[in-house]
């Protein structure tokens, strides 16, 4: 465990002294601050029309209307950020051979797949804290439901995660950074996009399983408030999958 | 396509071995075997007694292994990196061993700057400080002075010898043949992935086996003289002196010989130089 930590910390403290991390994090909250914006402006205006109009009131509620639509928006962010910050996690060391040195000390793959995997995140939480202050100014201006708004976060963690894990897999695929991005971006997209297949095809099985990989499928009700079993266990089952496949690739490094 | 093949030897405890071979020889590919950083398609290899592939964790818990470019990441400094090696070695006082190895390699004065900004010798001993920041028992060096220069070399070179004291076992790989007659006691010559000769640096030059000679007046007729030698296999020129060749003690026969063209030096001992050049010749990839 003092091992898995220890590379995730260098893992984070390798994205803060590397311009990719603060790219990455001022694009972030740039694109945090335009949405939020937006929203609230939107939420304003509709909120001024209906004092006109009494049946558009018992509309107005600013969980629906901000919180879950800006989350939806980051989801996007999300998917487009996370192969830019996993691309170098195991790419990187194989490039300048800093791979033998977690190779030729007493940690297995796993611990170093689960180090460079929590230093990924760790990140993205500092990404997420950084957000933390669109939430105070919600709480300070309205009432936002904190239930739907915690559903978000754990949502947004959930989301960020499976990508990265992808990406985290990507990197292990390849020395190269660009290409371990490129092929990252496919997974994300795959995943992402594979319900509007599903949408496609008559009631069946297969319409079924591809809604089921479908991501957006299991977003829905957590961006609303409602944490499923069901969607935890989709995205525990991504994350793992994708842990599982880059422990094997690591393995296989030791066997090239 | 095999990398080594048939590659059988034994190093024992406290023994400092030096690796010799030309490039693509398989020394590389050994001492990452060693280190449990390749597998090995076939065969085993045994640390103390245990099997790498078996147990890696419990081998490279009391093993160093310093590859030919040291795996550094140039983003942190010195004293991060050791440390952070040091954690994953599972080092129980991580500052203590960390301060001990930056002082060991010399690197205290820099403990603080990027290892970016390191020349490559400075970067070398980054290399070192991480393989011997948990005190390992077996330390297995990659070229631990390739692209040096020649005081850095020495540095290394004394650094290395310190090391090697007490009962700590060695392996170093090196080109530099003087490195070797310097600090090791054994020396295993691979080519082709092949082992060609292993044994202690005293005994692989046999007296009288390659009798080295200058003479004053050089010329065909002194060669034909040497050549007519009986037992003389060969009769090589290097570097303005030559080289008598055979399987018996040529020594006095070739003194007798060389005293009518002016003989000025003879050396009666085989150099390691002259070893590794016969027994790797045409070995380089």
């Amino acid at each position: 465990m003092k091992s898995v930590l220890a590379i995730a910390r260098r893992e984070v403290s390798a994205y803060l002294t590397n311009p990719m991390g603060w790219i990455i994090l001022c694009g972030f909250v740039i694109m945090w601050g335009i949405f939020f914006t937006i929203m609230l402006f939107g939420y304003n205006q509709a909120a001024a029309e209906a004092v006109m109009n009494p049946f558009g009131a018992d509309q107005m509620n600013v969980n629906d209307m901000v919180v879950s639509p800006l989350f939806g928006n980051m989801s996007v962010i999300a998917m487009l950020a996370s192969p830019a910050l996993a691309m170098r996690l195991i790419a990187e060391d194989r490039r300048n051979r800093s791979i033998e040195l977690l190779l030729t000390s007493p940690v297995t793959s796993t611990q170093i797949v689960l180090g460079k995997f929590l230093g990924a995140i760790g990140f993205a939480a500092v990404l997420g804290a950084t957000t933390l202050l669109y939430a105070g100014i919600l709480m300070w201006l309205g009432e936002p439901d904190l239930g739907v708004l915690g559903a978000n976060y754990l949502g947004f963690f959930l989301i960020f995660g499976t990508f990265l894990a992808a990406g985290l897999f990507a990197s292990s695929l390849t020395e190269n950074q660009v290409l371990a991005l490129v092929l990252a971006f496919g997974f994300n997209l795959v995943i992402w996009i594979i319900g509007w297949v599903g949408s496609l095809l008559d009631e069946g099985k297969l319409k079924t399983t591809i809604e089921y990989i479908s991501m957006l499928e299991h977003i829905e009700q957590m961006s609303k408030g409602v944490i499923q079993t069901q969607d935890l266990v989709y995205f525990v089952t991504f994350i793992g999958f994708f842990l599982f496949a880059t422990v094997q690739r690591v393995e296989a490094l030791r066997w090239r | 396509m095999v990398a080594v093949e048939d590659l059988s030897f034994n190093v024992a405890r406290g023994e400092v071995v030096g690796f010799l071979g030309p490039n693509g020889a398989g020394k590389s590919t050994t001492m990452r075997i060693i280190s449990g950083s390749l597998g090995a398609s076939s065969g085993t290899a045994k640390v103390g007694g245990i099997d790498v592939a078996n147990e890696p964790r419990k081998v490279q818990a009391m093993l160093g292994y310093a590859p030919e470019v040291p795996p550094v990441y140039t983003n942190m400094t010195v004293k991060d990196y050791v440390s952070f090696a040091a954690t994953l070695k599972r080092v129980p006082d991580v500052e203590a061993a960390t301060k001990l190895a930056l002082g060991r390699v010399g690197l205290d004065k820099v403990a603080s700057r990027l290892i970016d900004h390191l020349s490559k010798g400075y970067r070398q001993r980054v290399g070192l400080a991480q393989a011997l920041v948990h005190d390992p028992k077996v330390l297995v060096l990659d070229e631990p002075t390739s692209g040096l220069d020649p005081a850095q070399r020495v540095e290394i070179r004394n650094l290395l010898a310190e090391l090697a004291h007490g009962d700590r076992t060695v392996v170093l790989s090196t080109h530099v043949l003087g490195e070797i007659e310097a600090i090791c006691s054994r020396v295993i010559i691979i080519n082709r992935g092949r082992i060609v000769a292993q044994d202690e640096l005293a005994r692989l030059g046999q007296p009288g086996r390659a009798v080295r000679i200058e003479l004053a007046r050089r010329g065909d007729e002194a060669l034909a003289a040497l050549r007519g030698i009986p037992g003389c296999a060969s009769v090589e020129d290097i570097e303005g002196k030559y080289v008598v060749r055979g399987e018996t003690d040529l020594r006095e026969a070739v003194a007798r010989a060389a005293v009518p063209f002016g003989l000025l030096e003879m050396a009666g001992r085989e150099r390691l130089e002259d070893i590794y050049l016969r027994l790797t010749a045409g070995g380089a990839a």
